[in-house]
């Protein structure tokens, strides 16, 4: 909501600094968003008046005038045709300056003599009105610089309104709370219907509303005769302060009154509306209908209308119809006030996509104690600045309830606050903000709410408002008094931030994505429609189509990072997320969440070190970090042949806990990559961490250090490539108790394969002998030599 | 004498010869050793008179005490040397680079996450976590925003399909905790949320940390003095805070915190929109109709709820200005973290 500070002071008196005020009402909840200062951006304009015009006959429409500007008369060549002797007019005499224009200077065209310039408003910047010359208003002293006239100079406080509080989305429910922070009242405009009325409203208009509890106040008022004109220089002014556009004089009395009480209102031409009559319904199927926007909307049933005799003329609070809008031809106003369901207007301004300034209001509630009273406000200006005559008297439908008296105690406001504020401070407070103490007791009070405030329900509602006014500064700072609650243990954050731990100290960098996909990601990895990665929740409202699903695998996104960072030339990088990952379950509102592991290797450890030469990341790097994780938690993962169909099969595996699958390591294919238009080899890796978590071990005991001396023997076997590395090691440590690790310590290939294994001997109870172990060396020979495929390597 | 002359010049020249450890042990044998000059020279002794003896013998005598002074100062002078030697060839230049071990780096968002969930750890909250694709029920209603609430606007939601959103704020586990178990309650809940925004300042997923307190006689000011010391922690003894009314459907009374702008340090500049303050999180005392939706008494227990952006907060402490680097996951970027 813009307050332009002009406007503020028309109800209440200001008498501290803007900035000041500012803070005082982002204080109080009404946060200032911007102060915005307006200062005219023209000098050495005067005030003048028109003495006298003439026709000049050598020049087309042009007159001469003379004008007096206070301390002498000049002449002035003007074009303008809204200029009339007497009226008061801007004039920039020879050295002004306009906004975007040269130096003013005098001139002679063809012998006449024109001493400066009358503006119009564009010209001065006041704003895009340039139809005529800018008539100034009667009160403006001739010969004064123009620039020092009162209301050219403004503040406009941009306050952002919390949803709670329509109340304050007029100048003067700001003011009712500005007044509170300043110890006065707002001071509620005063005016008067014309005496000179004409008629009854009822030999004119009949009014229905068919459902109360959409509509439980409406009424409507009349004027008729009025001039079609824009309005005058000071209404234009403020609503364009406020952000809005000034139309003619009858549809900115309606945008005025309402930006100054909050009530929306909506003027009819009365001579469009069939039948004369107004009916407020709801619509009983569906049906298309023009707003005055030229926009056909579809309307439902249920919706709430305005109807003539014939159909609709508006949407109830939103917006009017093109059939009854004002035109330049209309003569007779029949102007709407209404409270409107705030339910009914939001349902259908949201349905519709159509949000006015009006809606707006609505949606919040507005003051249903205020509808009349602004109808007649509007009544009277429109006859003050549009002429006419007003039609007497109003057709009012009243169905307001009286609102009930909420009770609150002193002593709970108190205890909720952690203060001790005097109960004369509290009921004052809720006081200045025009809450009624309806009864006070020694205890508590009964406070009736105004219908402005729709927010005030319960005795919590008015804690706040002692809250806000009392200045949550002044409020003490103390820490609970309630004893401590029992922890709670989180096994899956502890874990996951170990293996985030591990990884760092490993070299990898953390990167977290969207966890949105696009299908095509999906079909980026040669995913199968059977496969579970391809069955994803969808989102109705996306972002993108690059963002239309929830991930159900990593990969993707970490690969698009590889390209990112290849594309900035960093080629080398060993990245993770840990992140979700969503399925549909079938029959289940709600998706399984699961937790995934991703590591991505591409390049090498480092490009260069003076002293060493560095070869790319291979399968051994992954697998080697994967199988520390198992390790870090006493897990052992298994590693077998994979078909994962965006993987290198020769390069990659998939990785088993317990016979379950929980993932694959390896090369991504090639296909894939180049879709990402990555050229060099990525490493990847998905594990699921879920049963990883469930399984994890975090509590472990120590091992003594073994008191005797271990023994350690080598042995070299040629071993076929048919024979898994690791069967041979699963069998050396079958061998014996003793044998407490087999390590592969070397491994070449030249005709046969041949492998040298590192075996070291162990015992707890005594040193060992060299028989024990020698005995245990024939055996391992003899056994290994056996497989067929292994013979011993001398 | 002569002959003691002769010899003199003899080994003179033998010694002159030396240049290498392995030369001196070869003249050392030559001269001294088993078969050498002197042994021979002795040999000679054995065959002269008494007289002779005497005199020739002292004359050898000398001679070898000669020679041996002078191999050893000989020796000592070429180990000096070689020590020398060696001491050249295993210089290093220490300016050249050393080998910095290679870690990698946490994304500054997990790193603020852990910061503020150690800091209301050691005040007694547990981490709780709940779905990020959650029922509307949980999101919305039970936090006291029916569908038809002008607060829904506030938040531009991702749906997917009836009654399931992508969870706008973590505000929803707070609901899940508070059904799941009677009061007290002391939990803060990390996690991401998304909201159909996109732009400079908004991106679709970003992450928020909840917390919940519930207790009898918990008060406005026991939320004043939580979120004080999470500020003082996170930001600073020194950094002057408020507190300042604003509106959230299942809190009342709500407080917006504001920090002293840290970028100006109140003085007003672009960053704090020349305010002075920064916004930091949302907070107020639970909504008694939150209470009632789950079961608690409001007049039995009270207690406060916050809530805060862990961009914003990462945004302000490291001084990035724009959302979307946090996931762009550019190395140049999580590698100052």
């Amino acid at each position: 909501m813009k307050v332009p500070l002009e406007w503020l002071r028309e109800f209440v008196v200001i008498d501290i600094e803007p900035y000041e005020l500012a803070d005082k009402l982002t204080m109080r909840g009404l946060e200032i968003e911007s102060i915005e200062k307006i200062s005219p951006q023209f000098k050495g304009v005067v005030v003048g008046r028109i003495k006298q015009i003439e026709r000049v006959t050598e020049l087309d429409n042009i007159s001469l005038c003379i004008i007096d500007t206070g301390n002498k008369d000049v002449s002035v060549l003007c074009g303008a045709k809204n200029i009339k002797k007497g009226d008061k007019v801007p004039i920039a005499l020879p050295g002004a300056e306009l906004p975007g224009m040269p130096v003013i200077e005098e001139k002679t065209i063809k012998g006449y003599n024109s001493v400066g310039m009358l503006c119009s408003e564009r010209e001065l910047g006041l704003s895009d009105d340039h139809s005529g010359i800018f008539i100034l208003p009667d009160d403006f002293t001739v010969g004064k610089e123009l620039r020092e006239e009162p209301g050219l100079d403004d503040i406009v406080l941009d306050i952002n309104v919390t949803p709670n509080r329509g109340d304050c989305l007029s100048i003067f429910g700001i003011a009712r709370e500005v007044a509170s922070i300043l110890n006065q009242k707002a001071k509620i405009p005063i005016f008067e219907l014309p005496k000179d009325r004409k008629g009854k409203i009822e030999d004119f208009i009949s009014l229905k509303v068919f459902d109360l509890e959409a509509c439980p106040r409406y009424v409507l008022r009349m004027i008729e005769n009025v001039d079609i004109v824009p309005s005058p220089y000071w209404m234009r002014r403020r609503i364009q302060r406020c952000g809005m556009r000034p139309i003619n004089s009858i549809v900115d009395v309606t945008n005025y009154v309402m930006l100054e009480l909050g009530q929306p209102l909506h003027a009819f031409d009365y001579e469009r509306l069939k039948q004369r009559r107004i009916e407020v319904k709801l619509a009983e199927r569906p049906i298309t209908f023009c707003t005055l926007d030229g926009e056909d909307r579809a309307l439902e049933k249920g919706d709430l209308l305005i109807c003539d005799g014939e159909g609709p003329v508006a949407i109830a609070g939103i917006m009017g119809g093109e059939n009854s809008e004002i035109t330049n031809a209309t003569r007779i106003i029949a102007l709407e006030s209404a409270y409107f369901n705030p339910l009914f207007i939001r349902r259908t301004a949201r349905r519709l996509g159509l949000k006015s300034e009006a809606s707006l209001r609505f949606e919040k509630g507005i003051d249903l104690e205020n509808v009349d009273f602004s109808a007649q406000r509007a009544i009277a200006l429109m006859h003050e600045i549009a002429g006419g005559v007003v039609i007497d008297g109003s057709l009012e439908i009243n169905d307001a309830k009286k609102r009930e008296g909420i009770f609150v105690s002193f002593g709970k406001i108190n205890e909720v606050l952690g203060t001790n504020i005097d109960h004369s401070t509290i009921l004052n407070a809720l006081r200045s903000i025009d809450l009624h103490i309806v009864r006070e007791e020694e205890k508590g009070f009964v406070v009736s709410v105004p219908w402005f405030r729709h927010d005030i329900n319960e005795y919590m509602d008015i804690v706040e408002e002692v809250a806000r006014i009392y200045g949550y500064d002044n409020i003490p700072v103390t820490t609970p008094r309630s004893p401590v609650v029992q922890f709670r243990k989180n096994k899956k954050n502890k874990i996951v931030s170990k293996v985030k731990e591990f990884l760092v100290s490993s070299g990898f960098f953390e990167v977290i994505n969207f966890a949105f996909l696009s299908v095509k990601d999906i079909e980026n990895f040669f995913i199968s429609d059977g496969d579970e990665r391809f069955s994803y929740v969808q989102i109705l409202n996306p972002i993108s189509k690059e963002y239309g699903i929830m991930r159900t695998f990593m990969a993707p996104n970490v690969i698009k990072n590889i390209a990112y960072n290849i594309n900035r030339g960093i080629k080398n990088a060993k990245l993770f997320e840990i992140g979700k990952v969503f399925h549909p379950i079938k029959n289940e509102k709600l998706p399984r969440e699961d937790i995934h592991l991703f590591l991505a290797l591409t390049g090498k450890e480092r490009d260069y070190y003076w002293k060493e030469q560095y070869k790319n990341f291979d399968f051994f790097d992954i697998k080697g970090v994967v199988e520390g994780i198992g390790e870090r938690f006493g897990l052992n993962f298994v590693f077998q042949k994979t078909k994962e169909p965006f993987l290198e099969e020769k390069y990659s595996s998939d990785v088993f806990l317990e016979d379950v699958k929980i993932g694959w390591i390896g090369e991504i294919k090639k296909d894939v990559l180049t879709l990402y238009e990555i050229e060099q080899k990525v490493y990847g890796g998905e594990v699921n961490l879920m049963p990883f978590i469930e399984k994890a071990i975090l509590d472990f005991k120590y091992r003594s250090i073994p008191r005797y001396p271990q023994v350690v023997r080598d042995f070299s076997f040629f071993v076929d490539e048919s024979i898994p590395a690791s069967t041979v090691i699963d069998k050396i440590k079958e061998m014996s108790p003793l044998i407490i690790s087999v390590d592969i310590f070397d491994m070449f290939r030249k005709e046969k394969r041949s492998i040298s294994f590192r075996v070291v001997f162990q015992s707890f109870e005594e040193t060992l002998r060299d028989e024990t172990v020698n005995e245990i060396q024939e055996k391992i020979i003899k056994e290994i030599t056996k497989i067929d495929g292994i013979s011993l390597r001398v | 004498m002569n002959e003691i002359e002769e010899l003199r010049l003899k080994i003179d020249g033998k010694l002159v010869s030396i240049n290498s450890l392995e030369s001196l042990t070869s003249v050392k044998a030559e001269l001294l050793g088993r078969k050498g000059l002197f042994a021979n020279l002795i040999d000679r002794i054995k065959l002269l008179s008494k007289e002779e003896k005497k005199i020739y013998g002292q004359s050898i005598n000398a001679l070898k005490v000669y020679t041996e002074n002078r191999l050893n100062e000989i020796k000592i002078g070429l180990e000096q040397k070689q020590k020398e030697m060696a001491d050249k060839a295993s210089w290093i230049d220490i300016t050249l680079p050393g080998k910095a071990p290679l870690v990698g780096k946490i994304h500054p968002i997990t790193k603020v996450i852990s910061e503020i969930i150690e800091i209301f750890v050691s005040l007694g909250f547990s981490v709780v976590e709940g779905p990020e694709i959650e029922l509307d029920y949980y999101n919305f209603e039970a936090l006291n925003i029916p569908s038809d609430h002008p607060a829904r606007d506030l938040q531009d939601t991702f749906y997917i399909k009836e009654g399931v959103v992508l969870r706008t704020h973590t505000s929803p586990v707070e609901i899940r905790v508070m059904e799941s178990q009677l009061p007290p309650v002391r939990i803060i809940s990390p996690g991401a949320v998304y909201r159909c925004d996109n732009d400079i300042s908004h991106t679709p997923m970003f992450h928020q940390v909840e917390g919940l307190m519930v207790d009898k006689g918990i008060r406005f000011s026991d939320l004043k003095g939580i979120l004080t010391i999470f500020i003082h922690e996170m930001f600073g003894e020194d950094i002057a805070l408020r507190f300042r009314p604003s509106y959230f459907p299942f809190t009342e009374p709500s407080a917006e915190v504001d920090i002293c702008c840290v970028i100006c340090g109140g003085k007003g500049c672009r960053v704090c929109k020349d305010t002075g303050w920064l916004e930091i999180l949302g907070s107020g005392m639970t909504n008694p109709q939150v209470f009632r939706n789950v079961g608690y008494d409001p007049e039995e227990v009270t207690g406060f709820a916050f809530g805060l952006g862990v961009e914003r907060i990462a945004m302000l402490k490291y001084g990035i200005d724009d959302i979307r680097q946090f996931y762009y996951n550019d190395l140049r970027f999580i590698s100052q973290f």
